[in-house]
């Protein structure tokens, strides 16, 4: 049957998971009953394997997560340290009391004798109770008789974690506690909140019996207890109800009963000389087997639903209490402050938290704090906090360096590109340019060619047709045409001399040449033509001369 | 020779005459990203003296939380005086004069984004190229002086426009419609914290971050106790259990004698084993409600442990038992 994963925000709890194959060599058989013809055909064939898992040693990666946060600080005074194991079958896979088994709680109480147990207990130690010790051979950990029950593993370095054997006792679960304290949960692995990165949803978790101590730095340890059944009682020592009222420390020096010893603790360092004949007074410990360890800072009183409940709720400005400031109705606070003449002055403040909606101011903006300054006309006194809130603006961005700077860039290039679009506007009073019709835009055009192209266009429209096509004009002006200037230079004798010497009519250049008068003829027949020889003669030598011309021109 | 285009007469006429210098299409009469960030900032009163914003502690006595609106006038000062800073004569004044409105609407844009510059979840060039447009909103929030805040850093803190049920859905349709933006929260101190809102909340809700599954007890003058929790981890209300502490102190809970204490309440699920007993040790995380009356922000405080998780328990559904067995085959 398909098992559904519980929905998202959601999870399902169970009592143990255990494995189906503990850890350990195993042989497989497997035979065949085949009788081929009447005659048995047995086949058989052996294999042998192990089955093996975290014994003295675990992986951190097989650690999902741990409560409270590894080197966290906060108000864990009232969590129970909690660790959860990937591997869900893990508490489970070794034996606690197998060789020599625990009895059941005396009251009959207990869990139904089937119920497993874990191998495993999260304990907390506070700082100064514990020592760690890393890499120790386990033989020297734990006691001989155990080391026996556990098959003697040779070469087996581990980490251990060692406390006075009074303090281990007093911590340690019972039997019956260790069960409680371990189960199985089962959520989506895809519950962000519940699940962790990589994992199938499935969780050993693992749960501490020991709450730590407000304001101290404590150590949770995952030990294992595989065959320490010299240290897990049947039956955990008495507990009962605190009486009410009465303090931890009190109640540590009221009650304290035989079964728990204060260890002297000088016994163990004091190196002063005349204490040293007590030094051989060794306190007993108990080392266990380490397998994951984290150490966190319990800061701090109360849970969040304490703090929560005891707030004392109100709108800023809430004064009815006793001990409150005096405010007046419209929220503003009393002040007193040196004005600028040094005198001592009482002064109206309100911040900006109001205990209700206020109309936004419409002026503004606002060029110094003097201008935001007010004075309430009922009282006559001064109410400086606008005031006040434009120095504070004023100090934290004179404060920044970055910031003034880019105030004045934002100044300054809006002052550029104003004494640019100035210029433009100027420019377009007089002549049309041909730019974009966004300012933007037009800020951004390089000016040179258009104002050229506009200039030119300026001067050519409007003007008449020209004068001097051909420049004669210009041409007669140069002093060597001029007829004055080489009558002068040659000391000619007259101007139409010189005129001549250029080859000019004394004609004004340029001027418009009359037409020839031409001679009038009577129309005349083709045969008056023909019968005119002469003319004909004087024709054909001219036709003649113009093909020898071009004969010659033409180079043969 | 020609005169020139414009004298400087006349510039400085124009000058006058447009204080805003280029009108606000240019580029160049927007303000620089460093400044226009700076002044969203302070416009949530970010880097404000903390003496500044409460006046006087006794406003805001240990473990007390204060509800309040923002003025808004108070605000634009100080953005004025910060522009002031290098304002030397008439030209920056009425440049400053010409911008105002500019400015202002900006920032009543910008300032939505603060939050998420202050997370560095968004640039702020990618702020400005998606901005929440709209007209300013109303902003109130609350100031919270408790050990709560040096404790749970990182609670959760939402304002809804409507009274919404003790256990209702954050990820529901019907409160993500009435939530209203997050402006700012932020510990002032270690152990102030200051959270603001666009909008007038009708309830703000502070919740206990989820840390995943915890286990605990509550103490109370040196007596543990817990919750009465039934099969699904619901509180079911009644006198706490208290819890028998092993009488070689050293703050161990006497677990055994606990589960013999469950096992007499009949309403509690059977103890059975470890899981029915972890679920009456569950903390689960608390939802600390603030409700308003009638548009006026009167809070009261009020609240509910929210089942951040669901507990379906110590499977008693016979196919997942049924299958669960089948799992450990």
């Amino acid at each position: 049957m398909a098992l559904t994963p519980p929905p998202k925000g959601c999870m399902y709890l169970f009592d143990f998971a255990t494995p189906p194959l503990k850890p350990g060599s195993y042989r497989m058989h497997a035979s065949t009953d085949v009788t081929v013809q009447g005659k048995p055909q047995p086949l058989a064939d052996d294999r042998f394997f192990d089955v093996v898992g975290p014994r003295f040693t675990l992986a951190p990666t097989e650690v999902a997560g741990v409560f409270p946060p590894r080197n966290g600080h906060g108000p864990f005074s009232e969590a129970l340290p909690q660790i959860a194991i990937k591997r869900r079958t893990l508490p489970w896979e070794r034996p606690l009391d197998d060789k020599k088994p625990v009895p059941a709680p005396s009251d009959g109480q207990g869990l139904p004798p089937s119920y497993p147990t874990p191998f495993l207990a999260l304990l907390l130690f506070e700082e100064g109770e514990y020592t760690l010790l890393q890499g120790a051979p386990l033989e020297n950990v734990v006691p001989k008789a155990v080391f026996q029950r556990l098959g003697s593993p040779q070469n087996i370095l581990c980490d251990a974690v060692e406390a006075d054997a009074s303090l281990v006792d007093a911590i340690m679960p019972s039997k019956e506690e260790l069960q409680l304290l371990t189960h199985v949960r089962w959520v989506n692995k895809d519950d962000r909140e519940l699940s962790v990165e990589g994992s199938d949803g499935w969780f050993a978790i693992v749960m501490s019996n020991r709450l730590p101590s407000p304001g101290t730095k404590c150590r949770a340890c995952l030990v294992s207890l595989e065959e320490r059944s010299d240290l897990v009682p049947a039956d955990p020592p008495a507990a009962s109800v605190p009486v009410p009222g009465i303090q931890f420390g009190q109640f540590l020096q009221r009650d304290a009963g035989p079964s728990h010893k204060i260890a002297p603790r000088f016994l163990e360092a004091s190196p002063h000389p005349s204490y040293s004949y007590v030094v051989g007074l060794q306190i007993a410990k108990t080392r266990l087997v380490l397998l994951h360890s984290w150490q966190f800072t319990s800061e701090g009183n109360g849970t969040f639903f304490d703090h929560m409940q005891g707030l004392d709720v109100g709108l800023l400005g809430k004064v009815d209490s006793h001990g409150q400031p005096v405010l007046a109705d419209t929220a503003h606070l009393r002040i007193s402050l040196k004005d600028r003449a040094g005198t001592d002055e009482t002064a109206w403040y309100r911040g900006p938290l109001v205990p209700f909606e206020l109309t936004r101011d419409p002026l503004g903006p606002y060029h110094s704090a003097d201008q935001a300054r007010r004075a309430t006309p009922e009282t006559g006194v001064e109410d400086v906090s606008y005031a006040s809130a434009f120095e504070v603006g004023r100090l934290l961005a004179a404060a920044d360096a970055r910031l003034a700077q880019e105030l004045m860039r934002w100044r300054r290039e809006s002052y550029q590109q104003a004494a640019r679009s100035g210029v433009l506007i100027a420019i377009q009073k007089e002549i049309k340019l041909d730019m974009p019709a966004a300012l933007a835009e037009q800020l951004h055009t390089v000016l040179t060619p258009v104002v050229a192209t506009a200039a030119i266009g300026e001067m050519v429209k409007g003007s008449g047709p020209i004068a001097d096509r051909y420049g004669i004009t210009t041409a007669s002006k140069t002093p060597g045409m001029s007829a004055e200037a080489v009558k002068e230079a040659w000391g000619l004798g007259s101007l139409l001399e010189a005129q001549v010497l250029l080859g000019q009519t004394p004609a004004t250049p340029g001027a418009e040449a009359p037409a020839i008068p031409q001679t009038k003829r009577p129309n005349v027949t083709l045969e008056a033509v023909a019968s005119d020889g002469t003319s004909l003669q004087t024709l054909n030598a001219a036709r003649d001369r113009i093909l020898q011309g071009a004969r010659i021109r033409g180079g043969g | 020779m020609r005169p020139a285009w414009i004298t400087s007469k006349q510039t400085l006429q124009a000058r006058m005459a447009m204080p805003s210098q280029v009108p606000a299409p240019t580029p160049e009469a927007g303000m620089p990203a460093y400044m226009e960030s700076f002044l969203a900032h302070l416009r949530l009163l970010v880097g404000v003296p903390f003496e500044y914003l409460v006046p006087d502690s006794r406003m805001l006595p240990d473990e007390s939380i204060r509800f309040f609106y923002i003025d808004r006038s108070w605000t634009d000062r100080l953005v004025d005086g910060a522009i002031s800073v290098g304002k030397i004569g008439t030209r920056e004044q009425a440049h400053h004069q010409g911008n105002h409105p500019l400015v202002r609407q900006q920032l009543d844009v910008t300032e939505r984004g603060v939050r998420d510059l202050q997370r560095q979840t968004i640039s702020f060039l990618d702020l400005r190229a998606n901005p929440r447009l709209g007209a300013a909103n109303t902003i109130t929030g609350f100031v919270l002086r408790s050990g709560a805040v040096s404790g749970w850093p990182h609670m959760d803190v939402r304002a809804y426009t409507k009274v919404l049920p003790a256990n209702y859905d954050p990820a529901s349709k019907s409160a993500t419609d009435a939530q209203l933006p997050l402006l700012r929260l932020e510990r002032l101190s270690t152990g102030v914290l200051i959270a603001l809102f666009e909008g007038i909340p009708e309830m703000v809700v502070c919740e206990e971050p989820h840390h995943g599954v915890q286990f605990g007890v509550h103490e109370s003058g040196g007596v543990f106790s817990v919750f009465r929790r039934d099969s699904t981890a619901k509180a079911i209300g009644g006198t706490d259990i208290t819890v028998p502490m092993r009488n070689v102190q050293r703050r161990v809970l006497g677990i055994a004698a606990l589960r013999r204490k469950l096992k007499t309440d009949a309403a509690l699920p059977a103890q059975t084993g470890s899981a029915s007993f972890a679920i009456e040790l569950l903390n689960l995380p608390w939802r600390q409600r603030f409700a308003g009356e009638g548009g006026k922000p009167k809070f009261t405080g009020t609240g509910a442990f929210v089942a951040g998780v669901a507990i379906a328990p110590r499977v008693t559904q016979a196919d997942i038992q049924a299958a669960y067995k089948e799992l450990g085959k």
